[in-house]
């Protein structure tokens, strides 16, 4: 995989993924709201502030999108872990699964498209953060 | 093409919640059971009794009212650990009532639950 540029152009590809993701992470935050229960709940509201997260035309958002990806798809497989222990393996659960799974390969494909490698993302960020401090240890100096 | 990434999204944002809110099915009128069917139900993420009481060597059904929209079923085991599996059927979305057909079992102590919230749980005292 290549390290691709942070800022490229925003295809119609990348509108359709995206909405995608956001349908269905919808779609398993929905389910995960009709089962009830604090746990489910909070699982929901948590897939409603990733999709938000998701689209949010916002600096900071647009800045580390990939941690939001990231954090999306380590939330999506936590979730998947957490009901493969514990279960109930019934109809609506494989369906919710299945859409889990769906979108963990939806947004691993939005990062590979904006952030390239993930190895070469941290080390990009980390160059990106010794600089910073760098720079403002330079000022102080100053 | 952001913004009509954005403009999409918040559409099928829109949409789902739209499905979301949907009103629940109408209650489904009790199938016909066994006058001598247990009897249990739940509201409130809480079943209405903790404990049903059987005949060892005889099948029995128990008649479960799901009076809420949170789907439950009424799980039974053969042990605390919830393992050993005697009779495990699907979670249902209420309001609806469903019964239950248990096979006979021998004396002692069965343990019942929601599989989907396992803080609804009980005992059936099979004697």
């Amino acid at each position: 995989m290549a390290n691709r540029p942070a800022s490229r152009s925003f295809t119609g590809v990348d509108a359709i993924i995206r909405v995608g993701i956001v349908a269905l992470v919808l779609g398993t935050a929905s389910i995960h709201s009709t089962l009830g229960g604090l746990l489910f709940t909070l699982n929901a509201a948590g897939y409603v502030v990733a999709a938000i997260a998701m689209i949010a035309p916002i600096a900071l958002a647009s800045r580390f999108r990939w941690v939001i990806r990231a954090g999306l798809i380590g939330y999506a497989l936590t979730t998947i872990v957490g009901w493969a222990i514990q279960g109930p393996y019934y109809t609506t659960a494989y369906l919710a699964k299945a859409t889990e799974v769906a979108l963990i390969a939806l947004v691993a494909i939005d990062f590979v498209r904006f952030d390239g490698n993930p190895m070469s993302v941290v080390r990009r960020e980390l160059a990106a953060g010794l600089a910073f401090l760098r720079a403002r240890r330079a000022g102080a100096a100053a | 093409m952001k913004r009509l990434a954005s403009t999409l999204a918040l559409v099928a944002l829109a949409a789902v919640l739209a499905a979301c809110s949907g009103t629940s099915a109408a209650p489904t009128p009790a199938p016909s059971a066994d006058p001598d069917a247990l009897r249990i139900s739940s509201k409130d993420l809480t079943f209405s009794t903790d404990r049903l009481v059987a005949l060892a060597g005889k099948a029995f059904q128990i008649v479960y009212d799901n009076q809420e929209s949170a789907p439950h079923n009424v799980a039974i085991y053969a042990d605390q650990g919830y393992s050993q599996k005697v009779l495990v059927e699907e979670p249902f979305s209420g309001p609806k009532v469903v019964t239950y057909s248990v096979p006979a079992l021998d004396a002692g102590t069965y343990f019942f639950r929601c599989d989907l919230h396992t803080d609804m749980k009980g005992t059936i005292e099979v004697t």
